[in-house]
């Protein structure tokens, strides 16, 4: 059964620039529990979308219903079954990360002992033990945006919208917190997170949708869209060839200032002894998200608009 | 969440917002102090003595009035800055909530000013029980204005620094220039009425007629120089600007 579901959601911008469609009609629906990623490149749709779905932004045209009730005509039905890391959020300079907690957990509602129990939980599940007396300002980017997210995750909202909820931690803080929404859905919570960080989506999503310029271009498993790829195997070039001289044994993607070749099995031996000979760096490896991310919207995800 | 549930999450955002950093910070509270009292001073030292009682009252309403700029920068930073206002939209908080917590963070940083000024002011000008508790109603009043004002200006705006000049200038007009600090009898009477355009001008009528001050504008309309004409101008205000707060302002954005 789906919780969320988005019928030709549309959301114009009228400005000086003229006419942007910062939505273009989407449909979506999300099964209850699931955990469901929004992939695009900054300034796709992705937050808009959230935004219209968490009842923070009203659509031009469309309907978003969650749990049946429609987000427009009736927010008040909707929050409080739900919570929202908002993207580049942070929290009060003169609280700690358990006040933050804490203090949320009461807002919502929660009684005293309840707040209390989850809130040591989520201090314990998201490593914030050692912060955890500290005020926001002494605290990293990284264990405040981790403080943010233990707040919007200790709720246990049955629908939980997470807006980039990892930008700028560690890969350690990261590894925690894709533990702990991993662990939200298995307690019933359904999860539509928004990312662009590749691997994120990778590891954490049973289903993504691809975003790119208000429209959905692509939506399945993270599997099924990396088998888009033809080719099996990726390598890496650190110098030593040319466009044209790779262009021979496969598709050639310029990432970053990096040459990546996508090729089949059978050419890679030929490939590496070649770069051997010229002493060229080379990393081999499966096709991954990012290169069917490529393929798809024909730009790499950092890219801006 | 029931009306009481409601009440309770006003309660702890004005602990988290308002009591906790002042806790933490007890020099905030010269901040707030600093203005109001300077402008005491400045009357204790230009004005003849007898016009000091309405400066003090109007330290009390400056005080009031300023709950109302704190108000706009924070809820401004808050949302555009923090981000943290959109975590209280998607929630079961509601909007009329959130505004009364935010209005009673203000009111904590503000009432040890209030309280030093009431103080002064039963020293230089004593009054009964009585006048002491509609003085308290009439700052309290003002407060709601201010605040709920701040709140609405502070949705119309995407940018901080737009609206930190922008708070200075309403405030400051609708505290130093109507007859907060003085007596209207100062204005020439053929342009008293004008003050009736700012809103603070009623919580000063009210405020010097409840402690027996008097100074009054006077008008040709008999209704319009009692006590009551300043009432209900003042909680129509407050009750408009909390209307617009809540229905117009962007709690969720268009």
């Amino acid at each position: 059964m789906a919780v969320l579901e988005a019928t030709g959601v549309s959301k114009v911008y009228h400005g000086r620039r003229g006419t942007v469609h910062a939505l273009d009609g989407v449909d979506l629906s999300i099964p209850k529990g699931q955990l469901f990623a929004f992939l695009g490149r900054n300034g796709a749709g992705k937050t808009t979308f959230i935004k219209v779905a968490a009842t923070l932004l009203l659509p031009t045209s469309g309907e978003v219903r969650l749990f049946g009730e429609d987000v427009v005509a009736h927010p008040e039905a909707v929050r409080p079954y739900i919570a929202l890391v908002p993207q580049e959020g942070r929290p009060f300079f003169h609280m700690t990360p358990r006040e933050h907690i804490y203090e949320y957990l009461r807002v919502r509602g929660a009684s005293g002992e309840s707040a209390k129990a989850r809130t040591e939980e989520i201090l314990e599940a998201m490593g914030l033990r050692p912060f955890e007396q500290e005020p926001a300002y002494r605290l990293s980017g990284g264990v405040q945006q981790r403080t943010l997210v233990a707040m919007i995750l200790a709720t246990e909202a049955p629908f939980l919208f997470l807006d980039e909820p990892t930008l700028g931690m560690d890969p350690f803080g990261r590894r925690q917190v894709w533990e702990v929404i991993r662990r939200a859905t298995r307690k019933g919570s359904t999860v539509l997170l928004t990312t662009h960080y590749l691997d994120e989506a990778e590891q954490l999503a049973e289903e993504l949708a691809v975003i790119e310029g208000g429209k959905i271009l692509y939506r399945g498993a993270p599997e099924a869209l990396k088998s888009t790829v033809k080719r099996e195997v990726r390598l890496q070039f650190s110098g030593g060839f040319t466009r044209s001289e790779l262009g021979e044994y496969g598709e050639v993607i310029e990432d970053r200032k990096r040459l990546v070749l996508l090729t089949t099995r059978s050419r890679v031996r030929e490939i590496t002894e070649r770069a051997l000979e010229r002493g060229s760096e080379i990393t081999v490896g499966p096709v991954t998200l990012e290169e069917a991310f490529l393929e798809l919207v024909g730009r790499g995800i950092e890219e801006e608009e | 969440m029931s009306f009481r549930s409601q009440a309770y999450a006003a309660l702890r955002i004005c602990y988290f917002n308002g009591i906790m950093p002042l806790w933490r910070s007890p020099l905030l509270i010269g901040a707030v102090f600093l203005t109001p009292f300077s402008f005491l001073f400045f009357l204790y030292v230009i004005a003849p003595r007898a016009l000091f009682p309405f400066g003090v009252v109007g330290g009390v309403l400056f005080t009031a009035l300023f709950t109302g700029n704190g108000m706009l920068n924070d809820c401004a930073y808050l949302r555009l800055e923090r981000q943290l206002q959109q975590v209280y939209v998607a929630s079961p908080v509601r909007s009329l909530t959130y505004i009364l917590g935010m209005a009673l963070s203000e009111l904590a940083f503000a009432l040890p000013a209030m309280v030093l000024f009431l103080g002064i002011l039963l020293v230089v000008h004593p009054f009964g029980a009585l006048a002491f508790a509609a003085l308290v109603g009439v700052v309290l009043l003002t407060w709601l204005m201010a605040c709920t004002l701040g709140f609405f200006v502070s949705t119309l705006f995407q940018q901080l620094r737009e609206i930190w000049p922008l708070g200075t200038l309403i405030f400051s007009t609708l505290s130093v220039l109507p007859p907060i600090f003085y007596p209207a009898t100062v204005i020439p009477k053929q342009w008293q009425w004008v003050a009736y355009l700012a809103p603070s001008t009623y919580a000063g009528q009210l405020a010097d007629g409840v402690v027996g001050l008097g100074g009054g504008i006077t008008t040709s309309v008999a209704f319009l120089n009692t006590p009551l004409f300043d009432l209900v101008g003042l909680g129509a205000i407050t009750l408009l600007l909390a209307a617009a707060a809540t229905y117009f302002a962007r709690w969720r954005e268009r």
